[in-house]
């Protein structure tokens, strides 16, 4: 009878442990979906990828450093398909936004909704973190945000392009023809 | 009857896909006369007395890689982008060909293949945008770095419809052909996406072509004569013009009594019919209304690719 308390005991710990844990998981996803929700990043061109990928930093903001880090991928995805970046150093020339009407965003809500859904949205296919990228923390004073993170990724611009092409949300250069 | 059925949707299919789609007009790279002369691949010519210097785009190919790369890593991205260009070196190729094909050739009754002088003149590579392209080494101490120019321009009205420049970061470790691969990755998104807004215009106005017309001097009229309507023969085609251009949107940059230039002509992309239109086809329509009552004027269309015609009136 000890023995089976006992047990129970443990296997209770075990269920709560658990479930702590992955309630963490969800409450930092969500967290990093209401923070990535303001779009309050920046990127920069920090060089010269293959052919058909772009190596930029992103600085994403929020109130945790994990939580910024893990918003990123979708702040630099959302980065070059509605901002662009200047041009700079490492060879670096400017780059227009893939979707040049504002508009857009607002007509196809939907769409981009699911795209950029943090979890599993369609946005992940296009990015990597870069293999030797550390996160640049740093604490700043902004009404609501704490931290702002610096990660470098690597954007595959050229099947993002195919992919927004394929569902119609902005013209290939032979369509029409 | 379920097979006619399908049959007829299936021709229904096909007819509105193939009236859907506008004329796709051609690109090429080609290295720009500044750097095939500066690289010594240039021929030269006396044109009655004045010294002509020409690109010499056969020996570049043949002797230069780093343009060999240059063209083919272009080549790639646009093909990737779903626009795949002209290569410069397989049309001079196909060129060559075709004319030691049609020397060869003889009719079984023994005639060989007629060839005007004019036709020998426009036998070349040409397309209807080309993508000039330009680069420059730069070395400072032990570091190099590349200037590349790329620049679109239309071969009809000479309008630049694109371009991407820059200097690249400079580098003691990469070699010059790694530097130029750079430099393309670095600009061809910029210049396609002004390409793109090229397009996106011509879409939206409409294509941009320039129409010629010419009299041949037998013939006993001219562009000032009253014979053919209530005006002078000029005003009665910029009439046309007014009422068959895109929004009557063109200028008439020279009117004389034997020739008049129209330029910034812009046409719909198709006809009431549907059907593409380019330079040939829109001219045709004018042709028509010389040749037909209540004028009766004899004419001659001629056509260079997509975006420029001439008609001259007076005979074929």
């Amino acid at each position: 009878m000890k023995n089976t308390i006992k047990k129970a005991g443990l296997l209770a710990m075990m269920f709560t442990a658990f479930a702590l844990t992955s309630n963490a998981q969800i409450s930092k996803t969500k967290k990093a979906q209401k923070d990535t929700d303001a779009w309050k990043y920046e990127i920069e061109c920090v060089g010269i990828g293959k052919p058909g990928t772009k190596v930029i930093k992103v600085w994403s903001y929020s109130k945790k450093a994990n939580v910024a880090n893990a918003q990123s991928k979708k702040n630099a995805v959302h980065g070059l398909v509605f901002q662009g970046y200047a041009g700079g150093g490492q060879g670096c020339t400017n780059q227009a936004a893939l979707v040049t009407d504002p508009s857009v965003a607002e007509q196809k809500k939907e769409f981009f909704d699911n795209f950029f859904e943090l979890n599993g949205g369609k946005y992940m296919k296009f990015v990597s973190h870069s293999a030797d990228s550390t996160p640049e923390i740093m604490s700043v004073k902004i009404k609501g945000y704490k931290y702002k993170v610096g990660v470098i990724v690597t954007v595959n611009t050229s099947a993002l392009r195919k992919d927004l092409e394929a569902a119609g949300i902005i013209r290939g250069l032979s369509s029409g023809f | 009857m379920k097979k006619t059925l399908i049959l007829c949707g299936l021709i229904i299919a096909g007819i509105t896909a193939s009236f859907g789609q506008a004329k796709k007009p051609t690109i090429m790279v080609v290295p720009s006369d500044n750097w095939c002369i500066k690289n010594g691949y240039s021929m030269e010519f006396d044109n009655e007395g004045t010294k002509v210097v020409i690109p010499d785009y056969k020996k570049a190919f043949q002797q230069n890689t780093e343009v060999k790369l240059a063209v083919s890593a272009i080549n790639g991205m646009m093909a990737d982008r779903g626009f795949p260009l002209k290569d410069l070196e397989a049309t001079m190729k196909s060129l060559e060909s075709d004319a030691a094909e049609d020397a060869m050739r003889t009719s079984k009754s023994g005639g060989e293949v007629a060839e005007s002088p004019i036709d020998i003149l426009k036998k070349k590579a040409k397309a209807d945008i080309i993508m000039e392209l330009t680069w420059t080494i730069n070395k400072t101490g032990p570091k190099k770095s590349v200037t590349f120019i790329l620049r679109g321009l239309d071969s009809y009205t000479n309008k630049q419809v694109a371009s991407a420049q820059g200097t690249g970061a400079p580098s003691m470790a990469a070699e010059v052909p790694v530097l130029l691969q750079e430099a393309v990755t670095a600009h061809i998104d910029n210049f396609n996406g002004q390409l793109q807004a090229h397009f996106d215009d011509m879409f939206a106005n409409g294509r941009e072509i320039i129409l010629r017309i010419k009299v041949w001097d037998d013939w006993d009229y001219d562009l000032e004569s009253e014979d053919f309507g209530d005006d002078e023969l000029g005003m009665i085609i910029e009439e046309w013009m007014e009422e068959n251009t895109q929004k009557g949107r063109f200028s008439t940059t020279d009117m004389t009594e034997t020739m008049a230039l129209f330029e910034q002509v812009r046409i719909p992309m198709y006809n009431a019919k549907g059907r593409a239109l380019d330079a040939r086809g829109f001219a045709k329509g004018l042709y028509k209304h010389l040749k037909g009552d209540p004028m009766n004027i004899p004419c001659k269309l001629v056509q260079k690719g997509l975006g420029r015609a001439t008609i001259y009136l007076g005979g074929k």
